[in-house]
């Protein structure tokens, strides 16, 4: 068949199989982004702290998790924790192999290597927060957990915000490497598609288009939001 | 803690190093230039090429890289033309496809780098050089490409140890590099913790390396941020040895 | 006099934004004479001076440097712009010129940035202009300090190395946009020691600034810029002495409150 039929929506048409497969990638990225939010804010965290050794912990995350390639991640949290999930299954007594979810293991694995660059990220956002606002909080008698609450969360979440853009474009990409654990999320099912049709120039550009939509609606919202984030602040993003 | 295991795994994961480094080399050297071309287009000044060269830009750092990889690769082969054509020889093989796939991508990430550079040159220090009548490519050559190479180099650091990184998707176009060989041996032996450790130490240690260099490199080529010197004693300068005449005021 | 002047700029106008900042400013300059120009800020006296050596462009009027006219063209859309570049370079290369902000090459030690011009642009031997780039640093004061980076100097050091710089060009005219105002307060004088020393030498000099008394005592004319015409113009006697209108009174009262 055609090409362009092969990419509609009718009898023996992809294109549904594709815009499916987008939103399942989205879906996968935001739920690993979410679980690197929380991680990344650990180490962040361990970063910032006068102990060295949860500095030396923090350090070592990033180290690896920028350093080593995002594919090999995915392998071993995919194999690893197959692995590791049917060994707790055989202490119930199940038997055989029990694979983790492919959509758990690519949230996971991109969501580990998300948390690297969010921990930068927060750190950057923290430490610019301005000493004097945190000085004045403590001024009023505000205790440690409500100056976090109502001072040093709302900025550090309101500084993130370029960072956290590119962090969720990067993570975007990323996921096409979760193709390799089987979910049916956009690069798998291109695949999956030019393999079945033999048109691997047709799905593959049809494939990187889709991303490229990805990509710009994302850029799109993010930027709107740093517009309405930027109204509160005298000059852009800074110290005014 | 099988050490004949880690040891065999470290020796064959380590025999394909070279190609890793290989394909990470021959990318960033093709990718380089390529950038160069793409900054170039991107400043011009001419408008149709201008808009080309941030088409290129958009279109390499919008997309996964994995399915540019599997354009090349398996899209091009597709049709008869390709496969008949003189460069079907030099397409074929796995390992220059990954190249180029990878060439193309850097170069638009560089592209980027390279016209963020461009941008940061203080314009002063521009005025300064056109006020002497300086222009062109002597004004390019001696004041706006080291500034711009200068403020470049920590995103371009960072570059290339995203490119050794990116190695590891050749090895989903069949090129057994590091990845692809840890990968088929977790497959055989399903031991996944240990060979991830080896490979995972193989590529830190490689970018370990390579940031050094570049650390000696930025420090090289950054004098005037280090800190102060002091006035050395030493030789006098030559206009001690007496007064210099200095030309005429101009008439 | 009948010789050609130094500098002859004849009427320079220009706009920004439909906003007219220079309406038809005309100067000539002999040689030897040192010109203050003063005035408001947003009076247009650094547009004016930019537009001597071409990095503004005038909408109107033309610039003759030592008698040679720089050739423009009318341009679509209205304005005019140079016809051709080589002569603005060259013509360039006769006008030293001196910024607020001093402009220095980061990357480049003080000597380097001294020889850049006359090795680079005007392609003498190396050298010879390393010998007169130590000459002309020895006579602004900062010798010692010509392996240095600029971001290693305090601010009069960097500006005397500026003026070095734009010596060393061996310019007939030399332009000193506001050189001092960039300046923390003791530092001043050691730069406006130096602009005294190049006065005395019989240099063509056009300085906008503030330093009333340098306009005063140093300057053989002051020419006073107020929305965009040449409001007064004449020696300092005259001007500061009650000959001059009474908006130069005024502006000369409030910078003294």
């Amino acid at each position: 068949m055609s090409g362009l039929s092969a990419l509609g929506f009718g009898e023996g048409g992809w294109g549904g199989l594709l815009l499916l497969g987008s939103l399942m990638t989205l879906a996968v990225t935001l739920t690993a982004l979410a679980i690197g939010a929380v991680i990344g804010a650990l180490v962040a965290w361990g970063k910032l702290a006068t102990n060295w050794l949860p500095r030396l912990l923090g350090d070592a995350y990033t180290t690896v998790f920028r350093g080593v390639p995002e594919l090999l991640i995915i392998y071993l949290i995919y194999f690893g924790g197959s692995r590791g999930v049917s060994w707790v299954g055989s202490l119930f007594g199940a038997h055989g192999f029990i694979g983790l979810p492919a959509f758990a293991a690519g949230a996971i694995g991109v969501g580990l290597i998300s948390a690297s660059y969010q921990a930068e990220v927060y750190r950057g956002s923290f430490l610019a927060v301005s000493a004097g606002e945190i000085e004045a909080a403590r001024a009023i008698g505000m205790s440690r957990w409500l100056r976090f609450r109502r001072i040093v969360a709302p900025q550090v979440m309101r500084f993130s915000l370029p960072g956290l853009g590119n962090v969720w474009q990067l993570s975007l990409k990323d996921s096409a490497l979760i193709s390799v654990t089987g979910l049916a999320e956009l690069m798998r099912n291109s695949q999956v598609a030019a393999g079945s049709t033999r048109l691997y120039f047709t799905f593959y550009i049809a494939g990187g288009a889709l991303y490229l939509i990805l990509t710009t609606l994302s850029d799109r919202v993010f930027g709107a939001a740093e517009k309405r984030v930027a109204k509160s602040f005298r000059s852009g993003l800074g110290r005014g | 803690m099988d050490f004949a295991f880690l040891a065999d795994t470290m020796g064959q994961l380590l025999a394909v190093t070279p190609l890793t480094l290989a394909l990470w080399f021959s990318a960033i050297s093709i990718g380089g230039v390529i950038s160069c071309f793409v900054t170039w287009g991107r400043v011009c000044g001419v408008w149709p090429i201008e808009r080309l060269a941030a088409a290129y830009i958009f279109v390499f750092r919008g997309s996964p890289l994995l399915i540019q990889m599997f354009l090349l690769y398996y899209g091009l082969s597709q049709f008869i033309e390709v496969r008949q054509s003189i460069f079907w020889p030099v397409l074929r093989d796995p390992f220059n496809s990954a190249v180029i796939s990878l060439a193309l991508c850097t170069g638009g990430y560089t592209a980027e780098i390279w016209r963020g550079g461009l941008q940061a040159v203080p314009g002063r220090e521009i005025e300064a050089a056109r006020a002497i009548g300086m222009s062109g490519f002597t004004l390019f050559r001696r004041i706006i490409a080291p500034n711009a190479l200068r403020q470049a180099l920590p995103a371009y650091s960072t570059e290339i140890v995203l490119m050794m990184k990116s190695t590891a998707l050749a090895s989903l176009v069949t090129v057994w590099e590091v990845t692809g060989v840890a990968q088929r041996i977790i497959s055989h032996t399903y031991r996944t913790f240990e060979v991830f450790i080896c490979a995972a130490l193989i590529y830190l240690v490689l970018n370990f390396i390579i940031i050094r260099l570049l650390v000696l490199l930025e420090h090289r080529i950054s004098p005037h941020l280090r800190v102060r010197p002091t006035v050395t004693p030493g030789a006098p300068p030559a206009y001690a040895a007496g007064p210099i005449q200095l030309p005429e005021v101009p008439k | 006099m009948t010789e050609t002047p130094a500098l002859s700029v004849v009427g320079i106008h220009k706009a920004y934004a439909g906003v007219e900042v220079l309406k038809g400013i005309s100067l000539d300059a002999q040689e030897g004479d040192v010109i203050s120009i003063l005035g408001a800020s947003g009076s247009g006296k650094s547009t004016f001076l930019r537009c001597i050596n071409l990095l503004e462009i005038p909408d109107a009027g033309t610039v003759t440097v030592a008698g040679e006219t720089i050739a423009m063209r009318a341009k679509r859309g209205g304005g005019q712009e140079p016809a051709d570049r080589g002569q603005v370079d060259r013509i360039r290369t006769e006008l030293g010129m001196v910024f607020q902000s001093f402009n220095l090459w980061s990357h480049m030690t003080i000597l380097q940035n001294v020889i850049e011009g006359p090795v680079h642009v005007l392609h003498r031997p190396k050298a010879e202009c390393v010998a007169e780039a130590e000459a002309l640093l020895d006579k602004v004061g900062i010798a010692d300090k010509r392996n240095f980076y600029p971001a290693h100097l305090s601010g009069g050091q960097q500006q005397r190395a500026a003026i070095a710089r734009a010596l060393a060009m061996r310019p007939k005219v030399m332009l000193f946009d506001e050189p001092t105002s960039a300046l923390d307060p003791e530092l001043v004088g050691e730069v406006l020691r130096v602009l005294r020393a190049l006065a005395e030498e019989g240099r063509t000099m056009l300085v906008v600034t503030h330093e009333m008394g340098f306009a005063r005592t140093v300057s053989n004319r002051v020419v006073f810029l107020n929305e965009g015409v040449v409001d007064a113009d004449g020696t300092p006697d005259a001007v500061f002495g009650g000959g001059g209108s009474e908006r130069f009174r005024q502006f000369v009262s409030g910078l003294h409150a």
